[in-house]
């Protein structure tokens, strides 16, 4: 738990929550788990509001509870993972959208809001909600239909059901196996016109399955950088593959199980019938995916090499989803290089990244660069802890000049490790400068969110223009221009944020399988 | 010794004139005189790659404001009680309009996954109405036996022993907190370290010497 992470959490748990959550949140970090009467000393907040707070908390799956041993009383932790996926929100719907739909994306969206609900209130509540919107035409049918398939699917889950363990009064949640529920169309519209949401005898409740969207997330990394690398076919290809791994292996498994190269052809046949290279090269197209080492071209976005692996009699293949991860890891770490310290230290990262341990002057001779630029620029890397060192005495006898030789290497886990840390900077960093932003010009934005409104609200009562213009005119030249600015700011540093996020879905990805 | 000390010269009371060069000022130029002040950020060497921009990321952004606006009008958000300075404003009424349609919202959880003390009825573990010590008749017989007793016996610890006896006929497990807590208030009676001998010094209480200045005129 870096000192970075802390501070992010702390950034975010304010942005989304308000200051009183944050101020909890911190306290949880710093120390661990805590009761509440802990809690209300050390923060100084009412006690009515540290209960709020971790109401909250607890709602979105952002903290958790154990019993202490007096059994009345439970000990509250914060979960920091699950902080930062706030983050990731907007990508889960947007990734929904892409690939069922608008009405589907409005369920997620508002499973998302409500974190855990019955069935029945969230298609009666997203009913009401666009009832009067006649282009979306929502029914509580179509919905529930959307609802079984999103379950069946994998994005939705049953929520995790809390059982009293005898003598204590603290329950402990017990993940439950998702069963495709039946949902009786005609209670929920009779629910949905008498208005009163408590009446549902609905005991069922669910969540959004996180999982199940970084698993997309991952796949279509992996795709992508296929086709980047490769080109399109290969790119099917690989889809028809982690097609054919969901059936058998585990989604996360690190290699998968085999999949017979005969049902990958004549799955491959029968779906892509239009590409008929994909068929005729289908073979060679397997040989490359499984190619360990880079090929000849220099590719200087994700790269996702050695993501197959063939067994011995080329009967079947594998989908090695650590080999990705660090071939994904490797690329980003080429790209930050880059972006930090330019081209030419990038050539000197991949070097060594390429010799594993070699010395420095071996490092200026492979470079092809003038001396002095190299050694600055490997001391640079070495400064900011993407190559180490590694000492090698040569015991030469005794009396005679003891050379220590240095050689210069990538200790991946570290490095790694690095750059997380470097991710969580950048993102508390850009989120405290959009808050500041805000701060600053808080009675500016309130005054155009006001005029916003009020504009809003006279056209849909159809009045004359000029009223609405006079409102409009309440925000002089300059102060529209002054917002101008922080409104673009505010985009870029939020567009910011989703960027460190993709990065560290990486990273993530990648130590799932070193730890 | 004079060779080895030349590179640092005279201990830092003067520079040599290979630090100077060091630092950049040759012979020809005195350095101007800077009146301008160093700039707030260093120079960035390498601009970073722009950003992406596409329908995709503004769709976000939207998406993630949109959800942003819903936590803070929901009672998810814990509001901070902001201090008036007791000046009357014209905001207020709609502050007040505000503030009153919010007011009692209760957060919608699923209760049944939430630890007692967090559950609405809970939220006042003090009022539960403590069971008197002395209403039963049977409790003040006991009492009177237990006092009698702690006469004749007089340790500490026999003290401590009892008093913890009759903390624990007490069914209300909440209560034992506070038990504890008196109980420690008794053990500092019988010892040095009691609260009259604190000394808090002459200048403890003399703050309010600058409030009887009064208003100058």
């Amino acid at each position: 738990m870096s000192h970075q992470l802390g501070r992010v959490v702390s950034v975010i748990l304010q942005r989304y929550f308000g200051e009183n959550v944050q101020k909890v949140g911190d306290d949880l970090f710093t120390y661990g788990s805590k009761p509440i009467a802990l809690l209300v000393k050390s923060t100084g907040l009412s006690r009515i509001k540290v209960v709020e707070s971790l109401r909250t908390l607890l709602k979105y799956d952002l903290a958790m509870f154990e019993p202490t041993p007096n059994e009345v009383i439970a000990d509250y932790r914060l979960i920091p993972e699950n902080v930062l996926l706030m983050i990731r929100y907007p990508r889960y719907l947007l990734q929904i959208k892409t690939k069922y739909g608008s009405e589907a994306e409005i369920l997620i969206e508002e499973l998302l809001q409500k974190a855990c609900s019955t069935a029945t209130v969230l298609l009666v509540s997203i009913a009401v909600k666009y009832k009067d919107d006649k282009e979306k035409n929502m029914t509580i049918v179509k919905l529930k239909d959307i609802f079984i398939s999103l379950i069946t699917a994998g994005y939705i889950q049953q929520a995790s059901v809390a059982e009293l363990k005898e003598g204590s009064e603290i329950p402990t949640l017990v993940p439950v196996a998702t069963i495709t529920p039946e949902i009786d169309v005609r209670a929920v519209i009779k629910i949905m016109n008498s208005g009163n949401l408590a009446e549902s005898s609905d005991n069922v409740y669910w969540k959004v399955n996180y999982d199940r969207f970084h698993q997309d997330i991952r796949d279509e990394i992996m795709i992508k950088a296929i086709t980047r690398r490769i080109d399109e076919n290969a790119g099917e290809l690989l889809r028809h593959m982690l097609q054919h791994m969901y059936l058998t292996s585990p989604a996360w498994a690190a290699e998968s199980t085999l999949v017979p190269a005969v049902e990958l052809r004549e799955a491959c046949l029968r779906a892509a019938a239009d590409k008929p290279l994909l068929n005729q090269y289908f073979d060679q197209y397997l040989k490359v995916l499984g190619r360990k080492k880079k090929s000849a071209l220099r590719v200087t976005e994700e790269s996702g090499c050695g993501t197959v692996r063939a067994d011995a009699g080329g009967r079947g293949y594998s989908v090695r989803g650590a080999g990705a991860a660090r071939g994904c890891l490797l690329a980003l770490l080429e790209g930050l290089v880059t972006e930090r310290l330019g081209y030419k230290a990038a050539r000197i990262f991949r070097i060594i990244l390429d010799k594993k341990y070699i010395e420095e002057d071996d490092v200026q001779k492979n470079a092809m660069l003038p001396n002095k630029e190299c050694k600055e620029l490997s001391y640079k890397l070495l400064e900011e802890h993407f190559i180490s060192l590694q000492p090698m005495r040569k015991t030469a006898s005794a009396g005679g000049m003891n050379k220590a030789v240095y050689l210069f290497h990538i200790n991946l886990h570290d490095v790694a490790h690095t750059v997380q840390d470097m991710c969580y900077k950048a993102l508390g960093n850009v989120l405290r400068r959009a808050s500041h932003e805000r701060a600053a010009h808080a009675r500016l934005l309130d005054k155009q969110r006001r005029v916003r409104s009020i504009v809003h609200g006279m056209r849909l009562r159809a009045e004359p223009q000029q009223n609405i213009d006079d409102v409009e005119e309440t925000l002089t030249p300059s102060e529209l221009a002054v917002l101008q600015g922080v409104e673009k700011r505010l985009k870029q540093l939020s567009a910011a944020e989703l960027e460190i996020d993709k990065n560290l879905f990486i990273l993530k990805w990648y130590f799932m399988y070193t730890h | 010794m004079a060779g080895r000390g030349r590179g640092r010269g005279g201990s830092g009371l003067s520079l040599t004139t290979e630090q100077i060069q060091a630092l950049g000022v040759t012979r020809g130029d005195n350095a101007p005189p800077t009146l301008v002040p160093p700039p707030l950020f260093p120079k960035l060497e390498k601009k970073p790659l722009p950003l992406i921009c596409d329908a995709a990321t503004d769709y976000m952004l939207i998406v993630k404001d949109q959800f942003i606006e819903y936590l803070h009008e929901s009672p998810a958000f814990v509001k901070v009680k902001t201090e008036t300075d007791g000046v009357e404003r014209y905001s207020d009424k709609y502050k007040m309009l505000a503030l009153d349609a919010k007011q009692n919202k209760l957060l919608d959880c699923v209760w049944v996954n939430m630890p007692t003390e967090l559950r609405p009825q809970a939220k006042r573990p003090r009022t539960v109405p403590r069971k008197r010590k002395l209403d039963d008749p049977e409790e003040i017989a006991k009492r009177l036996q237990t006092l009698e007793k702690k006469e004749t016996l007089e340790t500490d610890e026999a003290i401590d022993g009892k008093k913890k006896e009759l903390n624990n006929e007490n069914v209300d497990e909440e209560e034992e907190l506070e038990d504890e807590h008196e109980q420690e208030y008794e053990l500092d009676d019988g010892t040095d370290y009691a609260n009259n001998y604190f000394d808090n010094g002459e200048d403890y209480e003399e703050e309010d010497d600058n409030l009887d200045d009064g208003p100058v005129y």
